[in-house]
């Protein structure tokens, strides 16, 4: 058990909410901007407040951001905000875990590295989903369960394509 | 003790700046919301009904619905669709139980007692299977318009008319099920559905 296993969370929305492109590019865009939006607001926070505190005032600042990215969905886009269901929300866990993640040095390089991962994947799996389940007549696409499959297989493109030797984390070992 | 005071009182800001900037964004956002809400009920209601058969605003104007209730279905709401002032449709919104919990249909009716279309309103049947039945490249709900009560409104399987829903029986049967019961509830109130229309 390691704490990058805290990251697993954010499988959550990603398979869940990723049925069909615009619904992938959605959630993308959500984790991004909560992701962000959460980090900005906890960088004058940061060295002012002893550790319980900072961990309350992140708490209430993702639970006023999910409020308000609720809110925005259903005021802009309420199909898709029914769509997505409850898995806007979730990414609040994303955002904890990414919180204690980041390291002090580069934060915010590392931090936009991963939101554009997040994103990039989001959409990857949209689009895949989407092809798969309505062009190839694969029905298993559009559950969850054919989801994970799919992003291990895109997981295991990656590592085949890319070039140099795969960073052990890359291959399941950490 | 200077510190702990400097912790709570950051905190307490923070606190009162996210629920105020939340509340904010709510009143802000309201109107929309609500907006949203209607053209999202009159879209889902009112898409049964081809383009231009209708000129007035059916959802401002719910019929009132006699009790009599069917034993597999239960009538919601009824709308009556009008063209230059004649009744041109009934909007029938019923509820049925399905595989995984309630399905909710809009079924609209012509006056001559023929099915116009029936679109699903909610369902939360299973993803795949039963939730197909709403599904626009499927078209599974296609198959029903333009049947009057005197078909054979059963699946191929039980001696009727209709294809089912590959895998969803029970969704199929409901569905089959609350249509029929539709039109009879149309057929039984005919006369409450499409009178005083003429007065409006």
């Amino acid at each position: 058990m390691n704490r990058f296993c805290l990251l697993a969370v954010s499988l959550v929305p990603m398979l869940g909410a990723t049925r069909t492109l615009t619904e992938g590019a959605t959630i993308g865009l959500c984790a991004v901007v909560m992701g962000s939006m959460h980090q900005l607001l906890l960088a004058p926070l940061r060295p002012r407040l002893a550790s319980w505190a900072y961990a309350l005032a992140s708490l209430l600042l993702l639970a006023a951001l999910a409020c308000c990215l609720q809110m925005a969905l259903l005021a802009w886009s309420l199909p898709l905000a029914l769509a997505l269901g409850f898995y806007p929300a979730l990414l609040c866990l994303q955002c904890l875990a990414c919180d204690l993640l980041l390291p002090d040095q580069q934060r915010w390089r590392v931090l936009a590295v991963h939101l554009g991962a997040v994103f990039a994947s989001c959409l990857l799996l949209g689009a895949s989903r989407q092809w798969l389940a309505n062009f190839a007549d694969l029905h298993l696409a559009s559950l969850a369960p054919g989801a994970l499959l799919l992003l291990g297989l895109l997981l295991a493109l990656y590592n085949r394509l890319r070039p140099g030797s795969a960073h052990p984390r890359r291959q399941g070992k950490l | 003790m200077k510190r702990l005071a400097h912790d709570v009182g950051l905190l307490l800001l923070t606190g009162v700046l996210a629920v105020s900037a939340t509340f904010a964004w709510r009143h802000w956002t309201g109107p929309a919301i609500t907006s949203a809400e209607k053209q999202l009920q009159s879209r889902q209601r009112l898409a049964v009904l081809p383009e231009g058969s209708f000129d007035n605003q059916p959802l401002d104007n719910p019929l009132p619905r006699p009790a009599a209730q069917r034993p597999n279905s239960h009538i919601l709401a009824a709308y009556r669709a009008t063209l230059a002032g004649k009744p041109s449709a009934i909007i029938l919104v019923t509820q049925t139980q399905g595989y995984a919990g309630p399905i909710v249909l809009s079924v609209a009716i012509a006056t001559d007692g023929r099915l116009i279309g029936s679109q699903v309103v909610e369902q939360q049947e299973s993803p795949g299977l039963g939730a197909r039945v709403g599904d626009p490249q499927l078209h599974w709900l296609g198959q029903f318009e333009n049947r009057q009560l005197n078909d054979h409104w059963a699946l191929k399987r039980d001696h009727g008319d209709f294809d089912q829903l590959a895998g969803a029986t029970v969704t199929s049967r409901a569905v089959i099920a609350a249509l029929q019961e539709a039109l009879s509830y149309f057929d039984e109130q005919r006369s409450v559905l499409l009178e005083n229309a003429t007065h409006e």
